[in-house]
């Protein structure tokens, strides 16, 4: 099959812009793994919760261009606060717990949170305008890329940069990455673990959150749209290692761009292509391509 | 002390109204009803169609109740969301058969749920009106049953209408995009042979099926757009034509193809435009159940439709009434009078009584056909325009294209 260069040129963008807006919540969900050993099937909920404030933030404060950002952050920001009231209330409780009890525990919190988005704005779709200053797209030689789009893949690389430098350049990173291999000892030594957990715990949802409401203006603002996401999140977290970072990130690059080919290419079996890698990887590398071999 | 004196009233309280409502509940039983077991989609992106379908149904049957009902006894509702999933509508199905001892099923949403609740409704011997599945499967000759009637239209009445739409345009290399089940594959493969017949000289140059509640559409467009279409039709359906509409703009891809798309499975209706406001694509085509500005020709029809609009206005309390609430309406107006002609709640002696039923709703006479047991039911299809009058654009010429002459 001939593939002209636009077109080559095109799909990849667009399988990395998809890739961009997944990493940014794969990565909160593989942070939470990572540390707290949680398989949080209601990452989806946070995601779309961020979703939902923006637009509410938006309607009271209004649009334009300053509106959206501020209604962005705004809205993770308050998921990231509710979710670490809600990690001290209960899911603390789940951390060191059998993975089915903690799968079953946080799907029922999801259904849960798909009910109370219907009771709190209904069931209609909402729709997020784009700011103005990112409507219109580049367009050179048959390759278009909107200036959303753009700057979505800015946002993931920086939402990449500034989690590395966080987790390997300072102090708070060191701890985390403590937490994460000894509990116990980190607490001997003085660290108050609660706090990190709850920390982490509040930052994963705060990228779940922020993906959510940057999606927001490019799609319809459904009650279902958490557990839409939910599955391809796991997958991406599944190809790349749990608990990685960088995983997260090729995950992402990996599920965006064989999806957005699979599509080209296969057009009635795009979906098989990500399964059927996710299999594969799966067989040969059970720890994802970038996660370690669990010892614990 | 003051605590226990509390609970103490609240208690009695609880106690109270559970008696009451336990007697008021017996006394309703006593009075017996007819109940209707909807399963419907009411979450996720689908229940923006699946809540006005509800009110319609619902709106009519208060009606029905106010004048007494229908054989000195009054329907009951009892609604369950089927999610807009196959097992999920099974389930629900089986329950509401099960348990609720319902004595019709009605309702359903997508082209998945419909055959499913009928091969269900066969093996209870319930009665089955599906008021949203389009699939031609579902009343095929090989999956009809004397328990399944159709009140929404069907795949090959929508892909032939579409078709003879798209055969005026001036251009040659035609795409196809749709979701990836029953009612996606079977629409495209009726649009395509209709069109093949109207215009030999049409070629379709692509074909894109992106799975049901997709959230990216971004990579099937610019795939799409690379095969260079001069005009696409699309059955974005289920309430995904928001996310798709807004990416697709973003991506140029309206622009690039001059404007020449069509949308069936009311990619024009109220809803759709309503959710996108000012972001809905000017100059395409859609079309919908029934739209705000449609005037019928027919001056007795026109009356009966502005009549049937201002209720529902009163009814659902909304400004801009959507266009789904005739199709819930419509499916209970058929059932209601099949039960009124046969002169009992018996399945089979209702569907034989619905065959050949010739009914005037609210958009016109239509008929029960007896051969397929499909509704003569028909579309109203339109170019988007933007709006004075209203905050989102409407169908402008609005058109009711009638399915009889489109059926066999």
């Amino acid at each position: 099959m001939q593939l002209d260069l636009a077109l080559f040129a095109n799909q990849t963008l667009s399988g990395l812009s998809t890739a961009m807006l997944m990493f940014i919540a794969a990565a909160g969900l593989s942070l939470v793994f990572g540390v707290l050993r949680l398989l949080n099937f209601a990452h989806g909920s946070f995601f779309m919760f961020g979703a939902y404030l923006a637009w509410q933030v938006s309607s009271w404060i209004g649009g334009g261009e300053f509106g959206f950002w501020i209604s962005i952050f705004i809205a993770a920001a308050i998921v990231a606060v509710l979710a670490a009231v809600i990690e001290s209330l209960v899911f603390k409780r789940l951390y060191g717990r059998p993975e089915l009890i903690q799968l079953l525990f946080t799907y029922s919190l999801a259904l849960i949170a798909g009910d109370a988005v219907k009771k709190l704005w209904g069931s209609q779709p909402l729709s997020l305008a784009r700011p103005p200053s990112l409507i219109g797209s580049f367009e050179f030689g048959g390759v278009i890329l909107p200036y959303y789009n753009f700057f979505l893949l800015c946002a993931g690389l920086a939402t990449a940069g500034v989690l590395w430098y966080v987790m390997q350049r300072t102090r708070i990173g060191m701890v985390v990455r403590a937490a994460a291999v000894d509990r116990e000892m980190l607490q001997l030594l003085g660290t108050r673990v609660k706090v990190v957990y709850c920390a982490v715990f509040s930052t994963g949802a705060f990228l779940a959150a922020l993906a959510g409401a940057l999606v927001a203006p490019t799609t319809s603002i459904v009650p279902g749209m958490g557990a839409e996401v939910i599955i391809p999140l796991f997958i991406i977290v599944v190809i790349g290692g749990m608990g990685s970072i960088w995983g997260a990130l090729l995950g992402s690059i990996i599920y965006g761009v064989t999806l957005s080919f699979g599509i080209l290419w296969f057009p009635q079996f795009s979906l098989f292509a990500v399964a059927a890698l996710m299999v594969v990887i799966l067989i040969f590398r059970p720890q994802g391509l970038v996660g370690e071999v669990q010892t614990r | 002390m003051k605590y226990a004196a509390k609970n103490i009233i609240s208690c009695l309280i609880t106690t109270a109204s559970i008696s009451l409502g336990l007697s008021a509940g017996n006394m309703v039983m006593a009075q017996e009803k007819i109940k209707i077991g909807f399963p419907m989609a009411l979450s996720g992106s689908s229940a923006q169609f699946g809540e006005p379908i509800l009110k319609g149904a619902q709106m009519y049957v208060d009606e029905i109740n106010a004048k007494g009902g229908v054989l000195g006894k009054k329907f009951e509702i009892i609604s369950r969301d089927s999610k807009a999933k196959p097992d999920e509508a099974v389930r629900v199905a089986r329950e509401l058969i099960g348990r609720e001892k319902v004595n019709f099923l009605v309702g359903s949403f997508t082209s998945g749920e419909g055959p499913a609740i009928s091969e269900i409704a066969k093996e209870a011997k319930v009665l089955f009106v599906a008021l949203a599945p389009k699939t031609d499967r579902l009343t095929a000759p090989d999956a009809l049953h004397p328990y399944v009637f159709r009140t929404s239209a069907n795949t090959t009445t929508e892909g032939r209408a579409a078709a003879a739409i798209v055969a005026r345009w001036k251009v040659k290399r035609i795409a196809t995009i749709a979701p990836n089940f029953a009612y996606g594959q079977d629409a495209v493969t009726a649009f395509v042979a209709a069109l093949k017949k109207l215009r030999p000289d049409m070629e379709i140059v692509d074909q894109q099926w992106p799975k049901i509640n997709e959230g990216d559409y971004s990579p099937f467009i610019t795939a799409q757009l690379g095969k260079k279409p001069e005009g696409v039709f699309s059955v974005i359906c289920c309430g995904n034509f928001t996310a798709f509409a807004k990416q697709a703009t973003g991506l140029g891809y309206f622009k690039t193809i001059n404007n020449n798309f069509i949308n069936v499975a009311e990619g024009g209706s109220l809803e759709s435009m309503q959710a996108l406001g000012a972001e809905y694509p000017l100059g395409i085509w859609g079309n919908a159940a029934d739209a705000l500005n449609f005037v019928p020709t027919d001056p007795a029809v026109a009356k009966v439709h502005a009549d049937f609009q201002a209720r529902v206005k009163a009814y659902t309390k909304l400004q801009y009434p959507p266009s789904w609430v005739v199709s819930g309406y419509i499916g209970m107006q058929f059932l209601t009078e099949g039960i009124k002609k046969a002169n009992s709640l018996d399945p089979l002696k209702v569907g034989e009584a619905m065959k050949g039923m010739e009914l005037m709703t609210p958009l016109g006479k239509m008929t029960m056909r007896a051969k397929d047991h499909q509704l003569t039911r028909g579309m109203v299809w339109g170019k988007s325009v933007a709006s004075k009058d209203h905050p989102f654009p409407i169908l402008s010429p609005v058109e009711y294209i009638d399915a009889t002459p489109l059926m066999d």
